[in-house]
């Protein structure tokens, strides 16, 4: 009964996404990594006990402890991808402002 | 009143190609304003199109090539260009087939005219899996949009100025503007029509789908965006 809550919860979190893409809130590359993980959130509400079964296969006694492992690992490579896109935007943005400096230079020197 | 007519070329490390292609158009569609988009080249593809009196814009930073293209758009919104065409750096595309594409966006009054290989057989040496890639797409658009384009994936298209006014205005242009801005495009009401043209296949450099990674990236994020397009533009009131 409890795995009800969490489709629910996982399909409510799956249209918030799609609903963030709608209204332009959220781009599209950027929600296909969101999709993805509630669809993953989705199966596993749907089949608990693949989470038991993956953890027998790997040979991790206690299940929870590899979902919440999965949850962590995600979120630091999520974190890794963000922080390495900030880098890129940081470079581009001192790029983007000096070259409006020269070019405001440029201007005022045509004047 | 005589049309404004623009090429659009985004081009990335294309010295090889670039110069034969200026040429190709300067000699076959002589009425058309040249834009090249030199998307940050590390090599002399700016050099050479400066030496052949090309306009050229070059990016202080490799924005990709669907960022390129926008800009060329944005230019020919400012500019007020009644017609934008876009054409490939590495030579694939043929100008004199170019002008088939502009002749028939003014005959039909349609708002994008797409240049594809499949619509009648052209004999473009197509491989397999491109072939492959190309039907799901084609299928991807019948389903969506119940209109039959045979080359969603083409880069070779004419635009009217209603279409280079919302492309400009795209914020999130996509990364590769194929068969989810058809799909986009067709959603909104805006009417798309394919002409039968013949193309080459590049004769030196790498494409930028080459390899074995890329090619798969590209289908998923293709048909990932695909998807989410036609679910935000569900329901959604016609442009037209």
């Amino acid at each position: 009964m409890n795995n009800l809550y969490f489709i629910f919860l996982s399909i409510i979190i799956i249209l918030y996404i799609l609903h963030s893409v709608r209204k332009e809130h959220l781009s599209i590359k950027t929600s296909f990594v969101w999709i993805l993980m509630s669809v993953v959130m989705l199966l596993l509400s749907i089949f608990p006990y693949s989470i038991n079964w993956i953890a027998q296969i790997i040979g991790v006694e206690y299940a929870p402890a590899l979902f919440l492992t999965f949850c962590v690992v995600f979120l630091l490579i999520l974190d890794f991808n963000f922080s390495n896109k900030i880098s890129k935007l940081q470079e581009k943005v001192t790029d983007l402002a000096q070259e409006v400096s020269v070019l405001r230079e440029k201007n005022n020197k045509d004047k | 009143m005589k049309d404004k007519v623009l090429i659009i070329i985004p081009a990335y490390n294309e010295e090889k190609n670039i110069e034969k292609v200026l040429k190709e158009i300067k000699k076959d569609i002589n009425y058309a304003d040249i834009l090249v988009i030199n998307d940050c080249s590390t090599d002399n593809t700016r050099e050479i199109v400066e030496r052949n009196n090309v306009k050229c814009i070059t990016n202080i930073f490799n924005m990709r090539y669907a960022m390129a293209i926008q800009t060329g758009l944005k230019y020919a919104r400012d500019n007020k260009y009644d017609y934008v065409i876009q054409m490939d750096a590495d030579g694939q595309h043929i100008a004199k087939e170019a002008e088939k594409l502009y002749h028939e966006i003014k005959k039909s009054k349609v708002d994008i005219v797409i240049g594809s290989r499949y619509v009648k057989e052209m004999g473009y040496p197509c491989p397999f899996f491109r072939r492959i890639g190309t039907k799901m797409f084609e299928l991807l658009v019948r389903l969506f949009c119940h209109q039959k384009i045979a080359d969603p994936l083409s880069g070779f298209q004419c635009l009217n100025k209603k279409v280079i006014e919302k492309y400009s205005k795209i914020g999130e242009y996509p990364e590769y503007p194929d068969a989810n801005l058809v799909i986009e495009m067709l959603l909104q009401g805006y009417k798309i029509k394919e002409v039968p043209v013949k193309m080459r296949l590049r004769e030196n450099g790498t494409s930028m789908h080459s390899g074995i990674i890329k090619p798969i990236k590209y289908m998923i994020e293709q048909l990932y965006t695909c998807i989410v397009i036609f679910l935000k533009n569900f329901g959604k009131r016609r442009v037209k």
